[in-house]
């Protein structure tokens, strides 16, 4: 499967909920005390980004009051992903890696000997996706589609929403217009040549990427055995349907503005609004959350990657000397399976294969040899 | 405590690799074998062992715990999924967390896979793959009912011991009525006794490794 | 990817995991992102494997297109959903790029060939066979067919050898797989096939496996052999090498290749000196007892155990656990039929079965075990050089006559009893025969002695081939005609219980594909006898076997292709469409001699022909392995097979001082080839074995002697004399051959000359694969 979609721009894990786990690394781990955490950064979270709408907004001067209820959206979706964010990284596992990959993206050596590897792994996983591309060319193609049309669909409203653009026109209606950012100009054009066009038109060519990518993985839903496997309506569909309700209201939106002269207008207003509502909410407690989710595929590549930098060796399998990986991140493995109480942390250093040779051995010798 | 499962004998087992083909034809991941088989007694025996995921019930999926994605799933029924294809990072943890040595992973892909169960074929009540073909019985899908009423008396242990640590597994292995009490020996072997490395003492367990044996 | 290297360069994806978890190349050879598995509209054909004589039963997918993707568990009672590694990727050969889809065709063998019209190929076909039969007459033209091709096609290709050919040199590949035990049947009993059922097994006291690696060659009957032990039957295994089935039975006879009579006449001699034999049986049923009895008084168990190189004790055990028995039962396979005295080999079983009573009742009895798909179906219906169709013989005037009038021919136009395939070859060599038409074998690969073998083939003036990927032999061919898979016709086969089972088409053949009947007709139509070929397909061609069987001992009269519908396969003899078949023979205690009776044969042990010396100490034995099939020219291009056994190994004890993997060249009077070692206690010091699916460099059957039982004209691939010595490098699989201008399916033969070999005789371990 892949991952549908991407509404927004992604919630960029580093300014929001780097503080939290940092500052608890050793706090208690009680799911009561994970959850007082959770909510507390929800909370700061919410309330900077209430700070940055009014501030941005010069003081609500540029707040379109008819995107209010987008607005709130956002506000809720921060909540909603700080929160998961901090649940999420409370866990032994992930809160390892976290760790590991903030020190190699903070390694001075790193940037140093490798300035190029970090911005390499951000093109290559979260840009393009190569990994998809491993998995079906069709899926890569379609998710890059969908991606892209999210990206550029977030980076237009969001602001917006938050009143942080302002397209105004001089002459009150057009065509010479300019646009502003926090108040300040930052370019003029015209609406009748093909940036001004491109620029008005941005959200229904992000709609129609979109429309395109998640039809593709809703007729592969219906299809694709290996897909149907264990496919859940709330978790693999809705996504899939909301993007496409999204991007279809979101079109008819201009095209009754354009031919219908407004027919119908309202009615779309609130279908889309409804379904932006519903798709930002869901985002931290769905499928979505992969999009806050992956970069941590970045850290843990960037913590292996230093790791190789730093041994020349690999850890190898005690038994038959095979390489498993790097001596760091075995390391880090038995310590992940300490903190679970896996006391059986030591049989991280043989291979999967000894390991099933080992238990086949015992098998014959202590349990029993032949058929009987 | 078992209920529908696979019962594993590699007292059975033939080697042919049956299951490792059939696997293969599974739709769920189709081209792409999940199961293992390896030749645990090379140079000695033709002695093979089949291994498919255990679906560990306690500790729940050990992969599942260590997982910094929360990746793996674990059905209501006790079947621990392969990795969500959205959320797998392809940090190998589990790969080498696992205390069988079950998960594979796709480094290209940077997704972890292995044994689900045949979820697309037992969801529907259909056999795995794996058990339905294996021409010995080595694997076998069914309840223990089902297995006493093709093999009379036979008895199967779900607990393996790792050092001091017994898991609790979904699928089974047979063993003699005499051994029924018994953890399942694990495999994992006493390498260091005060910091002196024994592993080379025995032949059975420092020999015969593919790393010494085939070059 | 799995560097140890300390790269100065990291790579920027510096993943890293350990061997056997990491890479998909296992994927059947075929890209894993190219398997889809998004078909929702299939179709199952039910049908049976196309490989051995077990005969499972399938379900072909077929999707929407009417191609056939993919194989599912069919729960037929011979199998009950059971499939093999072969069976489960039999499916693959299907679509495969690999098929030959267009007749090829050269004047000469220098040339390359060169893709023509199916009119030009047989008409230049029937041109060479007039110019050589005009020229040397009618005998210098030969044909040899194939145990695995459809009953009906072996009929075809008997009738087309003796109506159109006129030719008396018509054999089969089945000569090189079980006619010892047919001939052993036929002395003995009058009818050649199993006594017993495969469930039969699951009702018997003690099961006597002779020279079988069944767990290897027969995987799905394992569960017979281990459902009998579930049910408390002892298992006794005779093999030189410890198979699967051996590592757990309750005694392995690991004797030396070579004395299985020498060991089962001992086995009898307890019997018989402990009391054990059932006098009564063998006052009521046998003739030659006295005889027997007088013979394996030679053999007392202190000779025997010098001869076969086991403890004397293992030999009583065995004789008492038989005979000891309440119901026992005895299944053999090519490890004893595969011998200078294969035949005899057969005897001395059936002796042993016979001595104790046990033959013709539930849970006791005696079978071979077919090799080939059709192995049994292929031996009855004419193909064989001195049988006619219900396995009638050429030699008995009354059958000539019977089957004259079914063929309409003047019986003096009916040819005489011809030669067997080895003995073909040696006529080719003598340019005896100077041409020759091979229907579905490869005996650049399957028959021994390899030198004399090309030489031979290379001596016709006109060789053509049938088959549908194009072998090592075809490949030496001067025509060759593309046809069909097992799942693109119908038809039937009978498997190792005699069981005739249905085999239904699956797809439409691709363009340029034609059936084997197809062939045949229009070879026949245009050397003129076309009114006695006018077969537009199986069904029709079956209809004719019938009436052609109808009233012998091999009687399918009363078979249907209606009836094995609905029945899912009848044992003949099948007299009636009422009858129900004969699932378990003699069970009124008569066999189908005229007297009734089981005539014992007298066996004395001889040692094998190709003689030990200083030189050349060791036995060299070879069979197969449980990835491949015969010559492999099928299983070689299916990536899955490829990967789990990709080459050829020799299997040797530790105490020759060889590791794992190292070069070790084998060398026999007839050639020398260097294989990877093997190395495991689980063989006999003083043998070695080599697996045979391979062509030359890898072949085994360079090395193997061309000594055949002077009675069933098998050849002798089970022993010979050989030493083995440290090499430099071994030697490489070649690719297996294609049509010009195509490369073998690159994407199956990725693992061909990849550097780690079997680490067991079944292949390699899924985490041994780089």
């Amino acid at each position: 499967m892949t991952e549908p979609p991407q509404t927004a721009e992604p919630t960029a894990p580093e300014p929001e909920a780097a503080p939290a786990p940092a500052a608890d690394g050793r706090a208690s781990q009680t799911p009561a005390a994970v959850r007082r955490r959770a909510v507390l950064a929800g909370a700061a979270v919410s309330v900077l980004l209430i700070l940055a709408i009014v501030l941005g907004s010069r003081l609500l001067r540029d707040f379109d009051s008819a995107l209010l209820p987008y607005a709130v959206a956002t506000v809720f979706l921060a909540f909603g992903v700080a929160y998961r964010y901090t649940v999420w990284i409370s866990a032994p596992g992930a809160r390892r890696l976290f760790r590991q990959g903030w020190r190699s993206f903070f390694s001075a050596d790193n940037f140093r000997k490798a300035p190029t590897a970090l911005p390499k792994m951000i093109a290559t996983y979260l840009g393009f996706q190569k990994f998809l591309g491993a998995r079906s060319h069709a899926r890569w193609a379609a998710h890059q589609l969908l991606f892209w049309g999210c990206i550029l669909a977030a980076l237009i409203t969001f602001p917006l929403t938050w009143g942080w653009f302002t397209f105004t026109s001089s002459t009150g209606d057009g065509p010479g217009y300019e646009m502003r950012i926090w108040g300040f100009k930052v370019l003029g054009f015209d609406s009748l040549n093909i940036l001004g066009w491109l620029m008005f038109h941005g959200l229904d060519i992000a709609a129609v990427l979109v429309i395109a990518g998640a039809s593709y993985f809703l007729w592969r839903r219906m299809k694709d055995r290996a897909a149907i496997t264990g496919q859940r309506f709330a978790y693999d569909l809705i996504p899939l349907i909301a993007l496409i309700v999204i991007s279809v209201t979101g079109l008819l939106l201009t095209f009754s503005s354009i031919f219908l002269h407004g027919g119908g207008y309202e009615f779309l207003a609130i279908l889309h609004m409804v379904s932006v509502v519903f798709t930002l909410i869901y985002i931290p407690f769905g499928k979505f959350f992969h999009i806050v989710q992956r970069p941590a595929a970045v850290g843990m590549q960037l913590f292996k990657y230093t790791s190789r930098r730093k041994d020349e060796e690999l850890q190898t399998c005690r038994r038959c000397h095979e390489p498993i990986d790097t001596p760091d991140y075995v390391e880090n493995l038995r310590g992940t399976m300490k903190d679970l109480k896996l006391d059986f942390d030591e049989w991280a250093e043989y291979c999967p294969r000894c390991k099933r040779v080992l238990r086949g051995n015992a098998y014959l010798t202590h349990v029993k040899k032949g058929f009987k | 405590m078992m209920g529908r499962t696979i019962f594993i004998d590699p007292g059975r087992c033939i080697g042919c690799q049956a299951c490792v083909s059939a696997c293969r034809e599974c739709d769920s991941h189709r081209g792409k074998s999940m199961i293992h088989l390896d030749y645990t007694d090379e140079g000695h025996s033709v002695a093979s062992l089949p291994t498919v995921c255990m679906h560990c019930e306690d500790p729940v999926a050990p992969c599942a715990e260590v997982c910094p994605a929360d990746a793996i799933l674990v059905t209501a029924d006790g079947v621990v999924q392969q990795a969500d294809t959205t959320r797998c990072i392809g940090c190998a943890n589990c790969v080498n967390a696992c205390p069988f040595g079950v998960p594979k992973i796709d480094l290209q892909a940077k997704l972890q896979m292995k044994c689900n169960l045949c979820y697309d074929r037992t969801a529907y009540g259909l056999a795995p793959m794996c058990a339905t073909v294996c021409p010995t019985g080595a694997l076998f899908y069914g309840t223990l009912d089902e297995l006493r009423a093709e093999r009379p008396g036979v008895q199967v242990a779900d607990s393996f011991t790792f050092g001091d640590v017994v898991v609790q597994t979904g699928v089974a292995m047979v063993v003699p009525a005499d051994k029924v009490q018994w953890p399942v020996p694990g495999g994992l072997p006493v390498v260091e006794i005060n910091g002196v490395d024994v592993s080379g003492a025995n032949p059975n367990k420092g020999g015969g490794g593919r790393g010494e044996g085939v070059r | 990817m799995t560097a140890t290297d300390p790269s100065r360069a990291v790579p920027l994806d510096p993943s890293v995991a350990p061997p056997g978890t990491r890479n998909f190349r296992d994927a059947g050879g075929i890209p894993a992102d190219r398997w889809h598995a998004d078909q929702n509209e299939e179709t199952l054909v039910p049908t049976h494997c196309c490989f051995c004589g077990v005969q499972c039963g399938m379900y072909l997918r077929v999707d929407r297109a009417g191609k056939v993707f993919g194989v599912e568990p069919r729960n037929h009672d011979i199998n009950r959903m059971r499939l093999c590694p072969k069976g489960i990727n039999a499916y693959q050969q299907v679509n495969h790029p690999d098929r030959l889809t267009s007749p090829l065709m050269r004047r000469n063998r220098d040339e390359e060939f060169r893709e023509v019209s199916w009119e030009e190929a047989l008409d230049h076909t029937v041109a060479e066979i007039r110019r050589i039969q005009g020229e040397y007459g009618n005998d210098a033209f030969g044909l040899l067919g194939g145990a695995s091709l459809y009953s009906e096609k072996t009929y075809l290709v008997g009738k087309f050898a003796r109506v159109a050919l006129r030719s008396k040199h018509v054999d089969y590949n089945g000569r090189l797989c079980m006619v010892s035990a047919a001939g052993a049947n036929k002395l003995a009993f009058g009818i050649d096939r199993a006594g017993n059922p495969f469930s039969d097994i699951l009702l018997t006291d003690c099961l006597l496996i002779a020279g079988s690696n069944v767990g290897e060659c027969f995987p799905v009957m394992t569960q017979y052999l281990w459902g009998a032990r579930d049910r408390g039957a002892s298992l006794i295994v005779v093999d030189p090498r410890q198979t699967a089935i051996a590592r757990t039975a309750d005694v392995h006879v690991a004797l030396k290749p070579g004395t299985d009579s020498a060991f089962f006449n001992a086995v009898l001699h307890v019997i018989v000196a402990e009391g054990l034999t059932d006098e009564a049986y063998l006052a009521a049923h046998t003739t030659g007892w006295d005889e027997v009895r007088a013979t394996v008084a030679e053999y007392p168990p202190s000779r025997s155990a010098l001869i076969c190189g086991v403890p004397e004790e293992q030999i009583v055990q065995v004789a008492r656990m038989f005979a000891g028995a309440g119901r026992a039962m005895a299944w053999h396979a090519r490890g004893v039929e595969h011998h200078s005295q294969g035949v005899e080999n057969c005897l001395t079983i059936i002796n042993l079965c016979v001595a104790t009573g046990n033959i013709g009742k539930p849970g006791a009895g005696y079978g071979t075990i077919t090799g080939q798909g059709n192995g049994q179906g292929g031996r009855e219906h004419g193909q064989k050089s001195d049988l006619l169709p219900g396995g009638r013989s050429i030699t008995n005037p009354e059958h000539r006559r019977q089957i004259c009038e079914i063929w309409g021919i003047e019986e003096s136009e009916l040819p005489a009893a011809g030669t067997s395939m080895m003995e073909m070859v040696w006529q080719m060599q003598r340019a005896e025969i100077r041409g020759l038409i091979g229907i579905c074998n490869n005996p650049f690969v399957s028959l021994p002695n390899y030198a004399t073998v090309k030489e031979g083939y290379d001596t016709l003036q006109f060789h053509a081939q049938f088959d549908f990927f194009l072998s090592e032999t075809a490949a030496n061919a001067h025509v060759v005609f593309p046809v069909t898979v097992w799942a693109e016709d119908e038809g039937v086969m009978a498997n190792a219980e005699a069981r005739v089972v249905k085999h239904n088409k699956a797809q439409e053949p691709p363009a340029g594909v034609r059936t084997d009947t197809w062939v045949m007709c229009e070879l026949a139509k245009r050397l003129g006898a076309g009114d006695k070929f006018a077969f537009p397909d199986s069904r029709a061609v079956f209809e004719e076997l019938r009436i052609a069987s109808a009233g012998t001992v091999n009687d399918y009269y009363g078979i249907t292709y209606e009836r094995l519908e609905e029945t899912g396969g009848i044992a003949w003899p099948c007299p009636t469409t009422e009858h129900p078949g004969t699932p378990r023979l003699f069970e009124d205690g008569r066999t189908y001699h005229p007297d009734g009776k089981i005539h014992m044969q007298v066996v004395e042990w001889h040692p094998p022909m190709d003689p030990y010396s200083e030189e050349y100490p060791l036995s060299l034995t070879t069979g197969r392995t449980v990835a491949h099939f015969l010559s492999g020219n099928q299983t070689r291009r299916l990536g899955a097979l490829v990967e789990q056994t990709p080459r050829p190994w020799v299997e040797v004890h530790p105490s020759h001082g060889f590791r794992n993997g190292d070069p070790v060249r084998v060398v026999t009077r007839r050639g020398s080839e260097v294989f990877p070692a093997l190395v495991t206690e689980a063989i006999r010091p003083d043998t070695v074995f080599v697996p045979y699916h391979w062509p030359v460099p890898t072949a085994a059957n360079a090395l193997t002697i061309d000594a055949l039982d002077p009675r069933s004209k098998i050849p002798e691939y089970k022993v010979c004399a050989a030493r083995i010595e440290a090499a430099e490098h071994v030697d490489e699989v070649p690719a297996p051959p294609t049509a010009p201008g195509q490369l073998a399916y690159p994407e199956t033969q990725v693992s061909r000359t990849d550097p780690l070999p079997p680490t067991s005789p079944q292949g390699r371990g899924t985490a041994e694969r780089s």
